[in-house]
C-alpha cells in the first residue's frame, strides 16, 4: 500500500492536461517545475495537489527558463522530472533543453500547443511549434518529441516519453496541443505494476572505483544493454563534473573541433541509432493505399473521419499516424512515397511537417497540405477535398 | 610543492587558522588537493584576479566544516554559471555543475529540491547572480531555498573583456563605458535583504580570513545564504578604473595587488549598517571609496523544505478522500443499445454551473454508461462571470471529431446563449429552455422542439438556487434519452460537494420527471 501511495488507478473522466500529469504521477515522476500558461496552466494545477500526495515536489518557478533548469537540477538528484507550458514558455525554455541534451539529462518537456507567434491565440489550438522542437536550441541535436491525440493518449504518451528519456539520457518533447489539453475524455489508469516503467542506467556506490569513472565513457564500453553511459547522481561521491560546453568522456570542457565532433555525434547517435525502438507510428488502410494522409497529434484524430468519408466514395486513403514525430520517420515515408499517388499532410500550420514528408518523398508522390494557422481544429470538409484532390476526384459532390 | 614536513604548531599564529588535513601536509601534497581537480589545473584565471583567493577560502571553510562539523563532503554540489567565476565548479573535486549563463539558482532548486540531503553551493558572478539571472537570485531568496548562493563580484563582464555590468559603480569606466558607467549599479546586500535573504554577508578578498568564518557560517545557515566577495579583475576592470592607473600594463599581479591595497584603505567593517546604506560608494569618477563589510542579515526563519514537508497530512487526506470514492464507485452492466453521435450543447452564464453540467454528462456516459465521451468548453476572458458555453459528444463508436458541428440539443440558461446557440441546431432538434430565464422571441426557430422548465425556481423554491443547472441536467436526461438515469444520477453525486447529494438528487428527479411527461 505504501508503495503505490497517492496513485489513482480506475477510470477516470479526466481533462487532457490531468491526463498527463496522472502519467507522470504513475510512471514515477516526483518533481514538477513550472510556470502558469494557457492552455498547459492545468498540468501545474494537477501537478501542485498531487505531488505532495505523492512525496514529491512541485514548485512554480519565477519563469520557463527556471523551470527548465529546476527539472535539470531535480534530474540529477535522481528524481524523475517535468516541466509543461505552451508557445511563449516554450521559447524561453530553448536555452536550457540545449543545457539538458548537452548534459545528457533525463526530463519530459510538454508543450500544450496554442496558436502563434508570439502572445498569439492563448487560449486556442495550434500546431506551429512543430519545427521549433526540432530545431529551437541552438548547435546540433537530435531530439524526441511525441504527439498525442485524446487524453488517453496524452496519458500514455506521457509514460512513455519518460521511459525514451530515461533509456536514452535525454529530454524528451510531448508536443501536445489545447485541444487536446483542455479536451476531456475517459482515461483509465493501470496500476503501476501492469505498465512498462524504464529508468536510466546508474552507477552507485561500489560499483566502480570514483577514479575510474568516466560519466560520458563511450556508450560501447558500457556493461549490459544501455544504450547510454550510466549516470552518477549527486551526492553519491563520485564528484563527477559536466559542463554545457564541449566535453571529453570525464565531463571536462575539450575546446577542440575534435571534441565538438566526438561530443556532438555522441548526443546524435544514441538517437539516430535507434530509430526503430524510439519511432512510433500507426498505419492504418495502407495496404492498398493510393493516397496516405501523415498527421499528427489532433489533427490526425479529425482526420479519421474524412478518411473514413473518402473511403466510402471508394478512394483507396489510408492514415499514417505519427505518433513519435521527431525523430522523423524518414525510411516509412521514403518507401511509401514510391508505392503511392500522393500524401495529404494536415496540421494547424502554414506547412511544418509537409516539409519533412516532401524531403522524403523526394519527388517520388505528389505532396498536398492541409494547412491554417491557430484557431480551430481543421475543417473536415477541407481535408476530404484535398484527400479527392490528392486522389484525382472532383471535388465537389455530385451525387 | 616539496616534500618537506611543516610543523602545523609553526602555523598557530594565524588567528582560527586550522590546517586541513595533517597526513596531506606529511605526504606532501597541497592540503587543499584533495577538493581540487589537479588534473584541470593550471586554472584560467589572471594574475591577481580575486577569484583564486575565493575558490581558496571556500576550499577551506569546506574543510573546516568537514573536520570540525562531521560535514560529509560528498554531500556538498556546486552550482556555476558561465564567465570566469562560473570555472569555480570545474576546479572543485566535488560532484559540480557548469551550467547555463544566470541558470545556476534555479538549477540548483532543482537539485536541492529533489535531494535534501544535499549541500548545495552556487558558486558564480556578478554578471551570473545579478545581471541575467538577477530574476532568479530574488526568487531563491524570497522562498528562502536552504542554499548558499556566493557572489564574487568584480563590478563588470571578466571574461568577456570587460564590458559594463550591473554592479558596475557609477561613473566608472568599462570597455563599454568609456565615459564612465551613466548607470546605476545594484546594492547587492539591498537586494538581497528585500528579496527575503535569511543570511547576507560580504567581504573583499582581502579579509580572506573573516570571509572564510563567514562562508563556514554561511554553509551551515538554514535558509537562503548570500555571500558577496568583491574581488579584483586585474586585467579588465583595474585596467580602465584609477585604482589601477600608472601601473605597468603587463605586471597583472601587481596591478591586482593594487587593487588589494586599495580594498585595505576603502574598506569598513561595519556589520550594524542598513543593507540599504551598503551600496559600494564611489567618488565622481567612479573610484570606490568606501565598501562596508560583515554579516548584515542572520534570520533564522523557516525555509521552504520545512513548508513542502508540512503540506504532506492535507495532501494525504485529500487522496485518501477521492480513492475512498472511487472504491465506493458502482458498476453498472455495460450498455447494449447503440447510442449514434449525440451532441450537445449547453449555454448560460458564468456562476451557473454550465461547465459542471457538461461534464457530468460526459462522465455519466463514459464512466457509467461506457460509452465514448468528449467534453469541450469555451475558454477565455468571456467565460468570467458572462456568456459560458460547453459541449458533450456521446458516441458508442470512437469520437474522431471532438468538437460539435450539429448539434441535436442544446440546454440553455439564458438570454445571450439562447440568441447564440438556438440557431445552431439542427433541424428538429431538441432546445431545451430555463423558463424563468430565457424569453423567446417571435422569430422562434418553428423548425426545433422547444420546451421549458423553471429551473432556476425551482431550485430556489428547494432551498438552493446553485443545484437550477440539476434540474436541467435531469430534464435533458429524459427528453433526449441519450444517458440513462442511474448513471446521472452517480455521477452526480461524485461531482457535487457532499452536504449538497441530496437537494441534487431531489432537483434532477424534479427535472427527468419533467422531462418523462413531455409530449
Amino acid at each position: 500500500m505504501t508503495e503505490h501511495k497517492g496513485l489513482l488507478p480506475g477510470d477516470h473522466f479526466l481533462l487532457g492536461d490531468y491526463a498527463a500529469a496522472e502519467g507522470a504521477i504513475l510512471v514515477g515522476c516526483r518533481f514538477f517545475a513550472g510556470y502558469p500558461i494557457t492552455p498547459a496552466t492545468e498540468i501545474a494545477e494537477r501537478m501542485s495537489t498531487r505531488m505532495p500526495q505523492v512525496d514529491g515536489i512541485y514548485i512554480q518557478m519565477e519563469d520557463e527558463i527556471a523551470s527548465m533548469n529546476a527539472i535539470l537540477g531535480a534530474s540529477w538528484s535522481g528524481i524523475k522530472s517535468m516541466t509543461a507550458t505552451s508557445g511563449p514558455g516554450f521559447s524561453l525554455m530553448m536555452e536550457n533543453l540545449g543545457l539538458g541534451i548537452m548534459l545528457e539529462t533525463p526530463c519530459v518537456l510538454v508543450n500544450v500547443q496554442r496558436g502563434g507567434p508570439s502572445t498569439g491565440l492563448p487560449t486556442l489550438v495550434g500546431q506551429q511549434d512543430m519545427m521549433q522542437a526540432k530545431w529551437g536550441s541552438h548547435g546540433d541535436y537530435e531530439i524526441i518529441a511525441l504527439s498525442p491525440g485524446s487524453p488517453q493518449e496524452f496519458f500514455d504518451l506521457t509514460i512513455r516519453a519518460f521511459n525514451l528519456a530515461e533509456k536514452y539520457r535525454t529530454p524528451v518533447l510531448i508536443m501536445a496541443d489545447a485541444e487536446v489539453g483542455h479536451m476531456t475524455e475517459k482515461v483509465v489508469i493501470p496500476d503501476p505494476d501492469d505498465i512498462e516503467i524504464l529508468n536510466r542506467p546508474l552507477v552507485r556506490k561500489g560499483d566502480i572505483e570514483p577514479d575510474l569513472f568516466r560519466i560520458y565513457r563511450d556508450m560501447t564500453q558500457c556493461k549490459g544493454d544501455a544504450c547510454v553511459s550510466p549516470m552518477a547522481l549527486a551526492g553519491e561521491g563520485f564528484r563527477f563534473h559536466v559542463t554545457g560546453l564541449t566535453h571529453d568522456e570525464r565531463g571536462y570542457p575539450d575546446m577542440s573541433a575534435e571534441g565538438n565532433a566526438w561530443n556532438v555525434e555522441r548526443i546524435m547517435n544514441k538517437i539516430r541509432d535507434n530509430l526503430e525502438d524510439i519511432i512510433m507510428i500507426e498505419e492504418i488502410n495502407l495496404e492498398d493505399a493510393e493516397v496516405v494522409v501523415v498527421s499528427y497529434g489532433i489533427s490526425a484524430r479529425t482526420s479519421l473521419w474524412p478518411i473514413e468519408l473518402a473511403r466510402k466514395e471508394g478512394i483507396r486513403v489510408g492514415l499514417l499516424r505519427l505518433i513519435t514525430v521527431w525523430p522523423f520517420p524518414e525510411d516509412r515515408i521514403r518507401k511509401l512515397a514510391g508505392s503511392i499517388e500522393a500524401f495529404v499532410v494536415p496540421e494547424i500550420n502554414m506547412g511544418q511537417i509537409v516539409k519533412e514528408v516532401e524531403r522524403c518523398a523526394a519527388g517520388s508522390a505528389r505532396i498536398l497540405g492541409v494547412h491554417r494557422p491557430g484557431g480551430e481544429v481543421l475543417d473536415p470538409v477541407t481535408v476530404l477535398d484535398t484527400i479527392r484532390r490528392a486522389a484525382g476526384r472532383p471535388t465537389k459532390d455530385h451525387n | 610543492m616539496t616534500g618537506k614536513k611543516v610543523s602545523i604548531e609553526e602555523q598557530g599564529h594565524l588567528s582560527g587558522y586550522e590546517p586541513p588535513d595533517q597526513s596531506d601536509w606529511v605526504t606532501g601534497l597541497h592540503p587543499m588537493d584533495n577538493l581540487l581537480r589537479g588534473e584541470r589545473l593550471p586554472h584560467i584565471w589572471c594574475q591577481g584576479c580575486g577569484l583564486g583567493t575565493a575558490l581558496t577560502t571556500f576550499i577551506s571553510a569546506l574543510q573546516w566544516l568537514e573536520k570540525n562539523k562531521n560535514w560529509d563532503l560528498e554531500k556538498v554540489a556546486i552550482v556555476s554559471g558561465i564567465g570566469c567565476s562560473g570555472r569555480i565548479a570545474g576546479y572543485i573535486r566535488l560532484d559540480s555543475f557548469h551550467t547555463t549563463h544566470g541558470r545556476a539558482i534555479p538549477f540548483a532548486t532543482g537539485l536541492k529540491l529533489a535531494n535534501s540531503e544535499l549541500k548545495v553551493v552556487v558558486f558564480s558572478g556578478d554578471g551570473d547572480i545579478a545581471g541575467i539571472g538577477g530574476n532568479h537570485f530574488i526568487h531563491a531568496a524570497r522562498r528562502n531555498l536552504d542554499i548558499t548562493v556566493i557572489c564574487v563580484n568584480n563590478f563588470n563582464y571578466g571574461m568577456t573583456g570587460g564590458q559594463v555590468g550591473s554592479t558596475t559603480p557609477h561613473g566608472a569606466r568599462a570597455v563599454t563605458s568609456q565615459y564612465g558607467n551613466f548607470e546605476f549599479p545594484f546594492n547587492l546586500p539591498y537586494l538581497a535583504a528585500a528579496g527575503g535573504a535569511s543570511f547576507m554577508a560580504r567581504w573583499t578578498v582581502l579579509h580572506a580570513r573573516r570571509l572564510e568564518w563567514t562562508l563556514r557560517e554561511a554553509m551551515e545557515h538554514r535558509g537562503f545564504s548570500f555571500v558577496e566577495i568583491i574581488a579584483p579583475c586585474s586585467t579588465a576592470y583595474a585596467r580602465w578604473n584609477p585604482d589601477g592607473k600608472g601601473l605597468d600594463p603587463q605586471g597583472l599581479r601587481r596591478r591586482g595587488l593594487e587593487v588589494m591595497k586599495h580594498y585595505q584603505t576603502v574598506g569598513k567593517i561595519s556589520p550594524e549598517t542598513h543593507p540599504k546604506d551598503a551600496d559600494v560608494k564611489v567618488d565622481e569618477n567612479g573610484v570606490i571609496t568606501e565598501i562596508v563589510e560583515g554579516k548584515f542579515i542572520h534570520d533564522p526563519k523557516p525555509d521552504l523544505q520545512k513548508a513542502i514537508n508540512e503540506m504532506a497530512p492535507a495532501a494525504e487526506k485529500r487522496w485518501l478522500a477521492i480513492r475512498q470514492g472511487m472504491q465506493k464507485r458502482p458498476l453498472l452492466k455495460a450498455r447494449t443499445d447503440q447510442v449514434p453521435r449525440t451532441e450537445l450543447q449547453l449555454g448560460g452564464f458564468g456562476g451557473q454551473g454550465i461547465i459542471s453540467a457538461g461534464k457530468i454528462i460526459g462522465q455519466a456516459a463514459a464512466i457509467y454508461d461506457k460509452l465514448e465521451a468528449c467534453f469541450t468548453q469555451s475558454y477565455g476572458p468571456e467565460a468570467r462571470g458572462g456568456a459560458a458555453g460547453s459541449q458533450v459528444v456521446l458516441s458508442s463508436d470512437p469520437i474522431h471529431y471532438p468538437n460539435i458541428t450539429e448539434p441535436g440539443s442544446a440546454v440553455i440558461m439564458s438570454q445571450g446563449a439562447y440568441e447564440k446557440y438556438a440557431p445552431l441546431l439542427i433541424v428538429g432538434g431538441i432546445l431545451l429552455i430555463d423558463e424563468g430565464l430565457v424569453k423567446l422571441p417571435d422569430t422562434h426557430r418553428d423548425d426545433i422542439t422547444t420546451h421549458g422548465i423553471q429551473a432556476t425556481k425551482v431550485a430556489e423554491d428547494m432551498g438552493n438556487v446553485r443545484a437550477a443547472n440539476t434540474v436541467m441536467l435531469g430534464f435533458w436526461t429524459a427528453a433526449v434519452g441519450a444517458v440513462t438515469r442511474e448513471a446521472m444520477q452517480y455521477s452526480l453525486t461524485e461531482s457535487v460537494p457532499p452536504k449538497t447529494v441530496e437537494i441534487n438528487m431531489k432537483a434532477f428527479e424534479y427535472g427527468y420527471n419533467a422531462g418523462l411527461n413531455l409530449t
